[in-house]
């Protein structure tokens, strides 16, 4: 019986940490072997760490010639960002990581408490977590006195670093079971882009002018924050006497709390099977607009776009960082508070056509490994040409209301909402013409969009130069030719506008045209470039 | 002229960078009936059926389809043509039956008659219940069904599958010949590729064999085995590595063996 070899010892395997931590350093070498391009990123983000955990240690040292209650109250936000970067950081990141992922090693004969361990080690391999754990020390430096106090200062610091790694797994695991689903996927792909903008929220109230003094602002951050974790393991760095013991051993318990939570969801994490095909079912409806258009092809594409763009995260992160892009773009125009007259009404409207017809730079990449489906439909350079126009028109038909509030508003807040009108339509003529520009890029620089949407990469391994020509094509592309209509605008000749609407849908017909020419003649080279592995 | 044969290459080729993919392959393939095309891993089943189907453009040679070239004539064979490539590449983001509407709209088939098909397909698939689910949540077997129920929605004369039953299990397999022989039926064409000789042997009346981007052996079924069972005619045609008796008299001494 093979299960009972002499040299397999029945019960569990001696498996200490270092094999997990090796495994760890093997994958990261095994996933750089044969790609210059990640070996060149590898090594880029390794000195990006070792630079944030230098400087971050070096600045932090500098607190200490501040104040001691701004010193204290500085630590306390910045360990506070700390934990909660560990917590949220990872998942969008990097969704589940192969390394860390349990349902991985349920397979192998282990015990929770080695496989706990033995994660806890891999977790804190790597230059990230190093440099992290560096600048928090530097809050001993800031703010710990005496030699007693330094060595209990460490100490908090050692724990306040495993409270981070153990929480940031505990979240991970926890949310794993999700994390495999179809749905919890795209639930964290939208949100990945929430994230990015909460983070840019800040610096955007700092531009405004919005914030009243800086000092006041961290004095109340701090003392809403003084009783987390993290407010704690600053005020005993700073106490470095009895306070520090008590803090210690709180941060202690906590970790022990986590670590147990964590060790409950990882049982069950080991045997909860994978969910994804238990998905529900979806309306089956068939939209306004492909009611209304004659049944064939084009009514197929255009229903099929507005399908996408609403069940697909890659659509709904489109449309969602277009507007995102535009509002933080027209908001900053306005932060001088001297915004008033006509090209203010005007340029935000036109920036965010232009944003939205960059999004589209490469209508061809949502469809991706299924485009093949309309290859061997399609037999003439026509059907490509209604194939484009299908995906146009349904851009447009989201676009254009979009960009009537926006001109209105931006009119309004510039001060005449009649400079609404010129805008409105200049912003539709750009549109035209940047989905004109959009499907020539889109059959001549086609990549390929990854299904799992990251926070990082818009593009497959080894694309990400081709999506850059292809969204800058667009951008200069349009900028240009949209010229002749937005620059006599700007300069006061409003009743160019008028002409901006019939100029768009010309540039935009001409643009189908010599693209529905170009996909004909070379669609297998496009079905290739936007079916790549990611 | 009556053309008697569905598919005919000339010399195809294709190259990948300097690896020979396909080098000079001469498929034929009778009207009507099943054709299998089998070989092993690498042996350019793949490429030469994306090649016919005109999703990959060839290096060299010629493709007719019923007798219309595939790189010329690209309205005539795209609509007598349906195809289930590799990969199970399927728009995810649609339901089943939005899946199948869709193809049919693609093809300017009335909506009415895209709509009665496809409830027909579905129900014959056994897909009726899971018809307004994501395809993105269906199994492989349910995947390979509604790719399938895709390609002959409308109604083509010659079907080419790229491993159609790989990863399937029984009762879908057994569903998707059903379907297959009732389409053969009525005189069209079915090429396939696979692994699952047994099945090429019981479904097939033509065979080609594939090896390193050449057919070795083409014909009907019994000129192809000659006798022997297809697998060993197969594994004799393309030159069975390590034929040397019990697999590995050498090594392995310690597998399935029972100490103490």
């Amino acid at each position: 019986m093979a299960g009972s070899d002499p040299l397999v010892s029945a019960g569990t395997v001696r498996v200490g940490p270092m094999v997990f931590v090796r495994l760890k350093l093997r994958l990261i070498a095994g996933n750089l072997r044969g790609s210059t391009q990640r070996l060149l990123g590898f090594v880029f983000t390794t000195i990006a760490a070792l630079l944030f955990g230098t400087f971050g240690f070096l600045s932090m040292v500098t607190l200490r010639l501040a104040p001691a209650d701004v010193a204290l109250e500085s630590v306390t936000v910045l360990l506070t960002v700390f934990l909660v970067g560990w917590a949220v950081v990872p998942l969008l990141a990097f969704g589940l990581d192969d390394t860390l992922d349990p349902s991985r090693l349920a397979l192998f004969p282990l015990r929770t408490g080695q496989l706990v361990t033995g994660m806890f080690a891999a977790s804190v391999t790597g230059v990230w977590p190093l440099a992290s754990l560096a600048v928090t020390a530097g809050a001993v430096a800031a703010l710990a006195t005496g030699i007693g106090g330094m060595l209990l200062g460490a100490v908090v610091v050692l724990l306040h670093f495993a409270l981070c790694v153990m929480l940031s797994r505990l979240v991970t695991t926890s949310l794993s079971g999700i994390l495999r689903t179809r749905r919890g996927r795209d639930v964290l792909a939208v949100s990945a882009v929430l994230f990015i903008l909460v983070a840019q929220l800040p610096n955007l109230l700092l531009n405004g002018g919005l914030s009243a003094d800086p000092r006041a602002m961290l004095h109340a951050l701090a003392s809403a924050l003084s009783w987390t974790p993290s407010g704690v393991a600053a005020r005993s760095i700073a106490d470095g006497g009895l306070m520090a013991v008590a803090g210690a051993a709180l941060l202690a318990l906590l970790i022990a709390g986590a670590g147990w939570l964590w060790i409950a969801a990882l049982r069950r994490a080991l045997v909860t099977p994978d969910a994804s095909t238990q998905g529900a079912s979806v309306r089956n409806s068939r939209g306004l607009l492909a009611g209304v258009l004659p049944d064939g092809p084009l009514a197929a594409v255009v229903s099929k776009e507005f399908k996408y763009a609403r069940r697909d995260p890659r659509g709904r992160v489109g449309w969602f960082a277009a507007i995102a892009v535009t509002g933080v773009m027209a908001f900053s125009m306005y932060g001088d508070g001297g915004a008033v007259g006509g090209t203010f009404a005007i340029a935000p409207a036109c920036i965010g056509a232009l944003m939205i017809s960059v999004q589209w730079c490469n209508v061809f990449g949502i469809d991706g490994r299924s485009l093949w489906m309309n290859a061997v439909a399609y037999g003439t350079d026509r059907d490509w040409r209604t194939d484009l126009a299908g995906r146009h028109l349904a851009v447009a038909t989201i676009a254009l209301p979009l960009l009537l509030l926006l001109a209105a508003v931006a009119a309004l807040l510039a001060g005449d909402i009649l400079w609404g009108v010129p805008a409105t339509l200049t912003a539709w003529g750009v549109l035209g013409v940047g989905l004109g520009v959009g499907a020539l890029t889109s059959v001549l620089v086609p990549y390929t969009v990854p299904e799992r949407l990251n926070a990082f990469t818009g593009a497959a391994p080894g694309q990400g130069g081709i999506a850059f020509v292809s969204s800058f094509g667009v951008l200069i592309g349009t900028g240009l030719l949209a010229l002749p209509i937005v620059l006599p605008v700007l300069l006061g000749l409003t009743w160019v506008s008028v002409l901006a609407v019939p100029y768009g849908l010309l540039v935009s017909w001409g643009g189908r045209r010599v693209a529905g020419k170009i996909a004909f003649g070379r669609y297998p080279a496009l079905l290739e470039a936007s079916s790549m592995a990611t | 002229m009556e053309v008697t044969e569905a598919v005919r290459t000339r010399g195809l080729s294709k190259t990948f960078g300097r690896q020979v993919a396909v080098g000079g392959v001469d498929l034929v393939v009778p009207r009507g009936g099943f054709a299998g095309l089998v070989g092993p891993n690498g042996a350019g089943k793949t490429t030469t059926l994306s090649m016919v189907t005109g999703l990959l453009r060839p290096d060299g040679g010629s493709v007719h389809i019923g007798g219309a070239d595939v790189w010329r004539d690209q309205v005539a064979v795209k609509a007598r043509i349906g195809v289930l490539p590799e990969g199970l590449r399927l728009f995810e983001r649609l339901s089943g039956r939005e899946l199948l509407s869709y193809n049919g709209q693609l093809r300017g088939i009335p909506k009415a008659e895209v709509e009665r098909r496809a409830g027909e397909l579905l129900n014959v698939m056994d897909l009726t219940g899971s018809a307004d689910k994501l395809v993105v949540d269906y199994s492989t077997g349910m995947r390979k069904k509604i790719g399938l129920a895709a390609a002959l929605l409308h109604n083509p004369d010659v079907l080419f599958l790229d491993e159609p039953f790989e990863g399937v299990d029984p009762v879908s397999a057994n569903t998707l010949v059903e379907v297959l022989r009732r389409y053969t039926a009525s005189g069209s064409t079915v090429v396939f590729s696979s692994h699952v000789m047994d099945l090429v042997e019981r479904l097939c009346d033509w065979v080609s064999v594939m090896d390193r981007g050449r057919i070795v052996a083409q014909g009907p079924l019994d000129e192809v085995r000659a006798g022997r069972s297809l697998n060993e005619a197969f594994l004799g045609l393309v030159g069975a590595r390590g034929d040397g008796g019990p697999a590995g008299g050498e090594g392995l001494s310690w597998l399935g063996a029972t100490p103490s």
